[in-house]
């Protein structure tokens, strides 16, 4: 599919300075939140840790930190691979990337305010949509403004036919004004009534996973693990039907979080149908994508990480949607691991894959450590794995105690502390390895390239290969 | 996947049936959900809560306690809701129609807090505001929710905290709540789903009703 000459073509040329900027947002998002979340993490073990202080109190930091992570970090990154991904895929330059730039500008600067609301006490109670009512238009005019360039590159491919890579990429940036301004409507301006709110809440907080932050991830994944591995997808034929399965199943999990709730229960019944069914997704996207597993290319192995993740989240999604575990898992941190899982363990190792990949080709620049890059590698690996283990185990300890109502709430955060204790470590890892990640990163964008294209590219694996 | 349009019609089609399938439906089926008119105590439940306590739901929000307190009643079978007392009878749609924000919540890092109000262990306003001022096991203080005033030889508000020990005043100085603490208690103790409706009751031959949801 690839031959050497693509390595240096004009087309990843002119997006050099737009897509660098994206990334360096989303690395400082990133790096962000996870300092959040460590000061978060600490605020469960020690409760009056900066609770004096209104800002940084303990509900209002959970709400930054993860509106920092999904609109800092997973919108920028995602929008930044997926972009990359549309020119690439559709054969010509990308076009009117002064848009991506304005919208760059202003979607960070409406995340920045986004967050300043929610520590003024402006935020609202609503998972993934916590920002202030008012930043919520300038943050969809902002994506408008970064998305021109992917649909332009899609309507102006140059060939008929499309890759899985694009479907994703393309549903991705399509979908998510919808979403978000359907949400929007529903439980900001005009809010619904009563617990139709948690319905809608629920419709968007599981469509934003499978409408927008998963197809980011897949699109990332399907174009790079044959292109690294230089092998075709094996059952190709399944991706499509694949794709639609996820698109059309994935919103109606929306009910997975009311299991028992006071809601009508066909509604927690339809998710826990979708749950079941999206496992065929899974499976094929385990097929489509075993490429990425064994192989030595230092973008694979987190691409591989992230889609081992990606599925086997996907099935403890399917388990802890049953009535029978979920009255144990419910309110528990188990929910909290899986969306750890999904979101540093799917979407961000196969983010980072895609910017290790992807950076040297833009800036025309070699990453200039491999031990680095293992390092973050060895942080990311380590830290997800056991930030999701032991959040896991923290919640089965909550969900027991829980269950028993003799345990009181002091016995509880008791037993559950030392697993606390663990994750707050694994965070503070992931943030290290992020700190390591956005400094060389800074190298390369700063450094002026020493090598010509030509002799830089003229061996395509040597970059990824060379690290291991 | 040649054809643009059709491409982008399926991706829409795909949103929009999941929409209307859950939120639409769940709609027609919940939004015109009215007060249930109890003839022996002549009363509409649930009861309108009071301006304050409204007031004291933005309060709520704005502090995101959903993240650690949920506000729904599981069935007694279904979890140790009932034994924990946090309430008789599980949270229908009902309870909750005049909620501008519902609180359902997420995680049980705490309590639930759907009857608080009507807590069995004597909780009024007063040891609500203690509550949040010292905090207590996980639970944080909420300082910031109260105000500290020199005294300077007037007489104590009638609203300033009896606290003892290492949390009380220095002398000459009171700790006041504010009118956003004041609010956040009336709230708290506005949340009382004691009512059961038809709805609530639990079903008595399990099978036979849940064949008429398919």
């Amino acid at each position: 599919m690839t031959t050497a000459s693509n390595e240096v073509s004009e087309i990843d040329a002119n997006a050099r300075f737009p897509l660098s900027l994206l990334i360096a947002s989303a690395i400082l998002w990133l790096i962000l939140s996870g300092v959040l979340a460590i000061l978060n993490f600490a605020q469960n073990l020690s409760p009056s840790f900066l609770a004096d202080c209104s800002w940084f109190t303990y509900g209002r930091l959970h709400a930054m930190q993860e509106t920092a992570f999904i609109y800092g970090w997973v919108a920028t990154a995602g929008f930044a691979v997926a972009l990359w991904i549309l020119g690439r895929l559709g054969g010509s330059p990308l076009r009117s990337l002064n848009w991506t730039v304005v919208g760059t500008i202003f979607w960070n600067l409406g995340v920045t305010i986004g967050l300043i609301g929610i520590a003024l006490g402006d935020g609202t109670s609503i998972s993934l949509l916590h920002l202030p009512d008012y930043v919520q238009p300038l943050l969809l005019v902002s994506f408008g403004a970064i998305a021109v360039t992917g649909v332009l590159a899609w309507t102006g491919r140059q060939h008929r036919a499309t890759f899985a890579a694009q479907w994703y990429a393309v549903a991705a940036l399509f979908l998510f004004p919808w979403l978000f301004s359907a949400a929007q409507a529903m439980l900001v301006w005009f809010p619904v009534r009563g617990t139709l709110q948690a319905v809608a809440a629920g419709w968007f907080l599981q469509g934003a996973w499978t409408l927008w932050i998963a197809p980011l991830a897949l699109s990332a994944a399907y174009y790079l693990v044959p292109k690294i591995s230089g092998r075709v997808i094996p059952a190709y034929d399944f991706a499509s039907l694949s794709f639609w399965t996820l698109l059309v199943v994935g919103g109606w999990t929306g009910g997975r979080h009311l299991v028992g709730g006071p809601v009508p229960a066909w509604i927690a019944t339809i998710a826990i149908v979708s749950c079941v069914m999206l496992t065929f997704h899974y499976a094929v996207t385990a097929i489509n994508l075993r490429g990425a597993f064994g192989k030595s290319s230092i973008s694979l192995k987190f691409i591989a990480y992230g889609v081992l993740a990606y599925v086997v989240g996907g099935f403890a999604d399917a388990a802890t949607a049953m009535r029978s575990v979920s009255e144990v898992t419910q309110f528990t941190w188990v929910s909290v691991a899986q969306t750890q899982l999904a979101n540093s363990g799917a979407f961000t190792m196969i983010m980072f894959g895609a910017i290790y990949f992807l950076v040297p080709r833009i800036a025309n620049q070699a990453w200039p450590s491999a031990s680095l890059i293992r390092g973050h590698y060895i942080a990311a690996l380590i830290g997800t794995t056991l930030l999701v283990g032991s959040l896991v185990v923290a919640g089965i300890v909550q969900g027991r105690d829980l269950a028993n109502p003799a345990t009181s709430f002091a016995d509880l955060s008791a037993h559950v502390r030392p697993w606390l204790l663990a994750a707050t470590a694994s965070q503070a890892l992931l943030v290290l390895g992020n700190i390591v990640f956005a400094i060389h990163f800074a190298r390369v964008v700063v450094a002026k390239p020493t090598v010509t294209a030509e002799n830089l590219f003229s061996q395509p694996p040597v970059m990824e290969a060379s690290v291991s | 996947m040649r054809n643009g349009l059709i491409f982008f019609t399926g991706l829409f089609a795909a949103v929009l049936l999941s929409w209307a399938g859950i939120v639409l439906s769940s709609h027609a089926q919940l939004g015109k959900l009215t007060p249930y008119f109890d003839e022996n105590e002549g009363k509409a439940f649930p009861l309108r809560p009071s301006g304050v306590a409204g007031q004291g739901q933005l309060v709520y929000d704005d502090l995101n306690c959903a993240v650690c307190h949920t506000q729904q009643v599981r069935r007694p079978d279904f979890g140790s809701d009932k034994a924990r007392g946090w309430g008789d009878h599980q949270s229908v749609a009902r309870d909750y129609i005049y909620d501008m924000r519902v609180q359902l919540g997420e995680s049980r890092l705490g309590p639930d807090l759907a009857n608080v109000g009507i807590r069995k262990t004597p909780y009024d306003s007063e040891d609500l505001l203690k509550l949040l001022y010292s905090g207590a096991g996980t639970m944080p203080p909420y300082k910031f929710l109260f105000e500290k005033r020199a005294l300077a030889g007037r007489q104590p508000s009638d609203y300033a905290m009896k606290l003892r020990g290492d949390l009380a005043a220095p002398a000459g100085y009171e700790i006041v709540p504010t009118a956003r603490a004041q609010a956040l208690v009336a709230y708290l103790l506005s949340l009382n789903q004691a009512y059961e409706y038809p709805e609530a009751r639990p079903v008595q031959p399990a099978a036979a009703k849940e064949g008429e949801h398919k």
